[in-house]
């Protein structure tokens, strides 16, 4: 009997005493960041991906999640990855990044990678709806995907995830952007932020708002000329996994 | 602030090759197994603690949760352990027990321990009343208290990091998970020990044999302690539970190095 999906599994992978905590997207899986965990992997950092409750399962165990669940699953993380590593950087796509910075106001980490992070929902039914959605989601739980965005046939071929978005999740989703947000002015960690200039689900301007809301003076924002939303997947991945290699060199090399 | 109680965190410790996934039991917290860990480390043993889905944050959370969340949560902590580890021991204290039999029918381990891991639910006739309408009730009344505890070690309360009160809506899904076990116990190969207390106030010591018949292993043993309630890893005799997991683990990881020693050389 096994509960997580092939691709739904969390990886570890240990290697120096500097650490890279690597948190999926939403209806994701580790899946996601495993091409970016072994880049970094390769550069000497120990990385590890949590996954995030109700991710890797199946798609209803998403009804049943709240924000704060993905929050400690990603403590859960952190606290894992503290046990090999002294110095660690939180590196998050999408709603894991929301949750990288969201982690990186209160815990001890020495920087924070932000890929696609979104600042806040722009989709018009969870904006809309989002006071009656837990109720909504009672009886209409799920509605179906489009297509993934990712522009590398290749990767598009080996994605894991849901086929469809939790409607409750959206719900969850503005609960968590907007703890994240009141979180935003107490970061004072160096801060890279790498969106993708054709990702139609989180555009470059959210990077923008979060780099104009962050107090730290160390900040940064990349943005790639090609592939989609999902970054560590597309095709300008590799441009994005030198830029955080070299980011974290840089955050961890200093004293000690 | 931290969603994540403070002694609550899941933990890992680096050491060798063989590793040891620790997981706690139904309202208890990591917490329950990090002195064990703490013991199993110094050893030269890899532990990982996992912490079991709506644990360790808020009551309320627990009657979110399905059983087979927290085997999901088991997994999680076998998958990151397997890949630093070419062994792997799985110890669960109660039903963290139950949980490591179960996972044990899907990934093998080298070998398994249980403490205090009860056969089924203890039965309760108040509880059986209210069965039928548990899911229901849950809604109004999310849990009830549980009684004082009874440490043989009565300093073991000041640490302990655990719900104060039974989930109702969770006790379902306890159920559940049992059975489960239940039916995985004759599917589990591998070497076992088995330890409980006498004394246990909460499962009762006959839960112990029940398991141990039906377990398919053929390298499997019970021990006894008695100067102990429910929580054996924690309360007065813990050292000698430490020392005996240690011991099991030694053994079983000897007569494999002996094993290839069998082997002729080329």
């Amino acid at each position: 009997m096994t509960q997580i999906m092939k691709g739904g599994q969390p990886f570890f992978i240990p290697a120096g005493s500097t650490g890279c905590l690597l948190l999926h997207g939403f209806t994701g899986t580790p899946n996601e960041m495993h091409w970016m965990g072994e880049y970094l992997n390769g550069r000497g950092f120990t990385v590890l991906a949590p996954r995030l409750f109700g991710h890797g399962t199946q798609l209803a165990d998403m009804y049943r999640a709240r924000w704060q669940d993905w929050a400690a699953s990603a403590e859960d993380g952190y606290y894992l990855l503290k046990g090999s590593c002294d110095k660690i950087v939180i590196v998050g796509l999408s709603m894991g990044g929301a949750l990288s910075l969201l982690l990186s106001s209160y815990l001890p980490v020495l920087g924070v990678i932000a890929m696609a992070a979104p600042y806040e929902i722009h989709d018009w039914m969870v904006r809309r709806l989002r006071a009656i959605l837990p109720i909504l989601s009672l009886i209409y739980k799920s509605r179906a995907k489009g297509p993934s965005g990712i522009f590398d046939p290749m990767a598009e071929q080996v994605h894991v995830d849901y086929e469809g978005y939790p409607v409750r999740g959206g719900y969850e989703l503005q609960g968590l952007l907007a703890e994240m947000r009141s979180g935003l002015p107490r970061l004072h960690k160096p801060l890279l932020l790498i969106n993708s200039k054709l990702d139609e689900t989180v555009p470059p301007e959210h990077a923008q708002a979060i780099y104009d809301t962050v107090p730290a003076s160390d900040k940064e924002i990349l943005v790639l000329e090609e592939g989609g939303h999902v970054i560590p997947r597309d095709l300008a991945r590799q441009t994005a996994f030198k830029a955080a290699g070299d980011f974290v060199q840089h955050v961890t090399s200093g004293s000690g | 602030m931290s969603y994540v109680r403070a002694g609550a965190e899941p933990f890992f410790i680096p050491a060798g090759e063989t590793g040891c996934l620790l997981t706690h039991g139904f309202t208890a917290s990591p917490q329950e197994v990090r002195d064990l860990g703490a013991h199993l480390a110094q050893q030269g043993l890899t532990v990982l603690g996992v912490r079991l889905f709506a644990h360790g944050t808020k009551l309320e959370d627990m009657n979110r949760a399905r059983w087979t969340d927290w085997l999901g949560s088991i997994e999680d902590g076998y998958h990151l352990l397997a890949s630093q580890c070419a062994r792997i021991f799985f110890v669960g204290s109660s039903v963290g027990g139950s949980l490591s039999l179960i996972l044990a029918t899907r990934f093998p381990p080298d070998g398994v321990v249980t403490l205090a891991t009860p056969f089924h639910l203890p039965p309760n006739p108040r509880l059986k009343r209210l069965k039928p309408i548990l899911k229901p009730l849950s809604y109004l009344l999310p849990a009830i208290a549980k009684g004082p505890p009874d440490w043989h070690d009565p300093r073991a309360q000041d640490e302990r990091v655990a719900y104060t009160g039974y989930p109702l809506r969770a006790i379902l899904e306890l159920e559940r998970l049992l059975a489960a076990m239940r039916s995985a116990l004759p599917k589990v190969h591998a070497p076992a020990l088995l330890m409980h207390s006498k004394n246990d106030r909460f499962i009762p010591p006959e839960h112990m044999p029940q398991i141990y018949e039906r377990l398919g292993s053929a390298d499997k043993r019970i021990l006894w302690v008695e100067d102990s309630s429910h929580v054996i890893t924690c309360d007065a005799e813990r050292e000698v539970v430490f020392q005996h997991v240690t011991a099991f683990i030694q053994r079983i990881v000897a007569s494999q190095s002996e094993g290839v020693r069998d082997e002729p050389v080329a």
